[in-house]
């Protein structure tokens, strides 16, 4: 991998990310630690569903879970904070792991559905529970330890975890783990020939995937010191996957661009208008009839030489 | 009852284009909305059942609209595509809905006829809600005799299994779905014009309905409308009986109870046509 | 090595498979033949597990592996190519072969090491043996249907089997294709000891390789035997070689 041509390009991105904050406003570092969590979030998604071919309809209730886990232990015990750190992500992948379970068993659209019903059962408990969750009022006021609660700090602190774990998901997408995977993806049936056990498979998939976005969870909890209803409802999972699919799903580093453009949007857009909304379907409109690879699958389609038995490299 | 009028157009045009339409929920709001306001026009009792006719008229002309221009074009491609067509057509439409009504919350009152409570079997029930039974049910003989008896229908239904062997046949595929489509989103403007009189209009209620609609579809069987009425009584008990146990988990109950069903039996109670 | 007892599997009211018996002996070359809806995919989806049999007996190796998912009885030693070609079309041609490798070697679960290096010896050994080496980096779905078919057979070569079980393995193919790759199918036997279990429509090619020949007909086992003890066979000849 150091080897890899995009190295030095990477180290060079870094760097300017890393020294960004102290040239622009307050407001764009904010913006961009929240693209860096929201990217962690659409790749977690896309394991599963662009690497993975599963159709994991609400995804946000394993982020929405890793949130209100480090939001509770914060607010209401005084364990220390990096107990919290780590519980979000275990609570997210344990209940990945059991939403996952059911879900694996069921093909395609019904994997979908049953995994929506879970989330939604999960999102009504929540959304009812005042006394311990907040109900639909969700957790304001979190107490974040001060190393990392300036907005600088926090930025720094998010920048840096992004990292490690795109490097992870790196690994993993390259290892026989991840090409199995993507093996699954195409051909179910024919992996199952070949001796593969294609739901613990699956599953194993599920579990790392809601793992991260357990992480993602935690890291929107630093950022913004809040949890809200909304992470576990089902529109915010529809939006991950638009990301996944708006940057490219096939492609590795699709769904950062993906975030990064749906933040950028909202943003931006909402300055304008309140109907952002409105932008966002007609963009998606336009990206299903013109670019169904995604923005990142079709710059991958430009620049691949055309010869006349499709090359891959490397 | 409301429920089962929005879900069996939703089971309709899913059994028919193989498509689950987010914008059902959006195309529902608007029924709703648009019942408010032509019942404000028109005023008086006459103004809601005009209201009540005329409203899912407009939504079906707006979903006409929607799929002659785009969606047609797009039945070739996978179905995660037309899936994702209908959920960027819910947030035009949701957004539109904004523009053209507002944030505030509307309601409309029940017209003069049913107004009011009756009283049966010492129980005072609203009169609203008897209508609401007795429609129901008239939907659903309705719906069943169209695919059944109707032409259109049976060719609907031909579709639904087999569209390349009713292409195939010489019919017009692509008007077919047009046709079911639209009668599809004709029930989301009725069920949207039914709910008026009896809850607040307001901005979320495509999302809330359209989750709701969409778990009620599942358990009942993908494409089944006799399903779609079994999935929406389940819900409408489940909820009624989370009122009476536990109101603050009322909400709670429904879920649980869709929960249980697609864990025994994940295609559905019914038997789905996919 | 196989034996097929008795198997009876119905889908719905439709008896596909009647009563099945096959004997497959260490090292030989099984065909089995029989018109169109004699049962034959059926029979070869219920030894390689993909579906379940209603009654009867699958023996392998003197082990029962009548109940088994595909992926058990895969590593029990038996692979096998589709009817219908079934590779991985996005993959490249290596990672097609590839895959079905390290799956064999049990490291499919390995999470952090590259899989770029990792068994490439043995692949391009099993690309070599059927000619496809020096298309390994094409994408899959872009070969020729000749060409995917015998990825069919060398990805199930990837899994090392003892039995090797090919659903019509020539079909589609032109007769110089046909012919080379049964020529392939017996070098491979030979090469690597396998045993094989085919079915095929060309009889040409069954009575050219085969040892043995089991003839089905509406889901029953009319006759297995030598192919002159088929070719003779009265019944054959009147359900079967006597439409050809």
């Amino acid at each position: 991998m150091i080897r890899s041509k995009w190295f030095g390009p990477l180290i060079v991105i870094f760097l300017v990310l890393f020294i960004l904050p102290l040239f622009i406003p307050r407001f764009y570092t904010y913006i961009l630690a929240l693209i860096y969590v929201t990217s962690l979030l659409a790749m977690s998604l896309n394991l599963v569903v662009g690497h993975g071919g599963m159709f994991q309809f609400h995804h946000g209730v394993f982020y929405g879970v890793g949130a209100y886990t480090i939001g509770l232990i914060l607010k209401k015990t005084s364990l220390p904070m990096w107990i919290g750190f780590i519980a979000g992500p275990i609570m997210a992948a344990l209940v990945g792991l059991l939403i996952g379970w059911f879900c694996v068993r069921l093909t395609r659209l019904y994997f979908g559905m049953l995994q929506i019903s879970l989330g939604s059962l999960i999102w009504a408990i929540v959304f009812r529970w005042y006394s311990f969750t907040g109900g639909d009022d969700g957790i304001p006021g979190i107490p974040i330890p001060p190393v990392i609660s300036p907005l600088k700090n926090s930025y720094y602190f998010i920048l840096v975890i992004l990292v490690i774990c795109l490097i992870i998901m790196y690994l993993i997408l390259k290892s026989p783990f991840g090409n199995t995977l993507q093996a699954i993806r195409d051909n179910p049936q024919r992996c199952e020939a070949i001796g593969i056990n294609v739901r613990r498979h699956q599953l194993t998939a599920i579990v790392i995937a809601t793992f991260f976005a357990g992480i993602a969870g935690v890291l929107f909890v630093v950022l913004e010191r809040s949890v809200f209803t909304e992470l576990l409802f089902w529109v915010l999972s529809l939006e991950i996957f638009i990301m996944c699919l708006l940057g490219g799903w096939f492609t590795f580093a699709g769904p950062i661009l993906g975030a990064a453009i749906m933040v950028a949007l909202r943003t931006f857009v909402g300055i304008y208008t309140e109907y952002w909304t409105l932008i966002l379907g007609i963009l998606l409109i336009l990206l299903i009839f013109f670019l169904p690879e995604g923005v990142m699958g079709y710059f991958q389609e430009i620049f691949r030489p055309r010869t006349k038995g499709v090359v891959e490299k490397g | 009852m409301i429920l089962f009028v929005v879900c069996g157009g939703l089971s309709f045009v899913l059994g028919v284009l193989r498509v689950p339409n987010i914008a059902h929920g959006s195309l529902y709001m608007i029924g709703a909305f648009a019942t408010f306001t032509l019942a404000k026009l028109i005023g008086g009792s006459a103004g809601f059942w005009i209201a009540l006719i005329v409203a899912p008229l407009l939504v079906a002309l707006i979903s006409l609209i929607a799929e002659r221009g785009l969606f047609c074009h797009l039945y070739q491609r996978e179905h995660l595509m037309l899936l994702l067509f209908t959920f960027a057509i819910s947030l035009i439409l949701g957004d539109l809905v904004k523009i053209v009504w507002g944030a505030e919350y509307r309601s409309v009152s029940p017209p003069a006829l049913l107004k009011g409570s009756l009283s049966i079997l010492g129980a005072s029930l609203p009169r609203y809600n008897l209508f609401l039974i007795v429609i129901g049910p008239l939907v659903a003989i309705a719906l069943w005799l169209f695919t059944n008896k109707t032409k259109i229908g049976k060719i609907s239904r031909a579709a639904a299994v087999d569209r390349e062997m009713v292409g195939v046949l010489g019919i017009n595929v692509s008007w077919v779905f047009a046709i079911a489509f639209v009668i599809g989103c004709y029930l989301a403007g009725v069920g949207g014009a039914l709910v008026a009189p009896t809850a607040s209009i307001i901005i979320g209620m495509d999302h809330s309905l359209i989750i709701e609609a969409f778990l009620i579809v599942t358990i009942g069987g993908l494409g089944n409308m006799w399903g779609a009425l079994v999935g929406s009584l389940i819900f409408g008990v489940t909820q009624s009986l989370g009122v009476l146990i536990w109101p603050q988990f009322a909400i709670v109950f429904p879920y649980v109870a869709v929960v249980i069903v697609l864990l025994l039996r994940p295609k559905g109670l019914l038997k789905s046509v996919w | 090595m196989l034996q097929v007892e008795a198997v009876h599997k119905s889908f719905d009211d439709f008896k596909a498979v009647n009563g099945a018996n096959l004997t497959v002996g260490k090292g030989e070359v099984v065909a089995v033949i029989g018109p169109n809806g004699a049962g034959k995919t059926t029979l070869f989806n219920l030894i390689t597990g993909q579906i379940r049999r209603d009654k009867g007996k699958i023996i392998f190796k003197g082990e029962e592996i009548s109940g088994l998912p595909p992926y058990e009885i895969c590593k029990k030693g038996i692979a096998r190519s589709f009817q219908i070609v079934n590779i991985f079309p996005r993959l490249t041609v290596f990672r097609n072969v590839q895959v079905a490798v390290l799956s064999q070697q049990r490291r499919s679960n390995s999470l952090f090491r590259p899989a770029k290096n990792m068994v490439v010896e043995e692949t391009n050994n099993i690309l070599e043996s059927v000619g496809l080496l020096n298309k390994g980096h094409h994408i899959a779905g872009s070969l020729s249907h000749g060409d995917q078919k015998i990825l069919e057979i060398a990805i199930a070569l990837g899994n090392e089997p003892e039995l090797l079980i090919l659903d019509e393995p020539t079909a589609g193919m032109s007769p110089e294709e046909t012919s080379a790759t049964m020529e392939l199918i017996k070098r491979l036997a030979q090469m690597r000891g396998l045993t094989i279990l085919f079915c095929e429509h060309d009889m040409d090619v069954v009575f050219s390789i085969a040892q043995s020949i089991m003839v089905m007909h509406q889901g029953r086992t009319l006759i297995q035997g030598k192919p002159e003890e088929v070719r003779n066979n009265p019944f054959v000849q009147e359900a079967y070689l006597g439409v050809e």
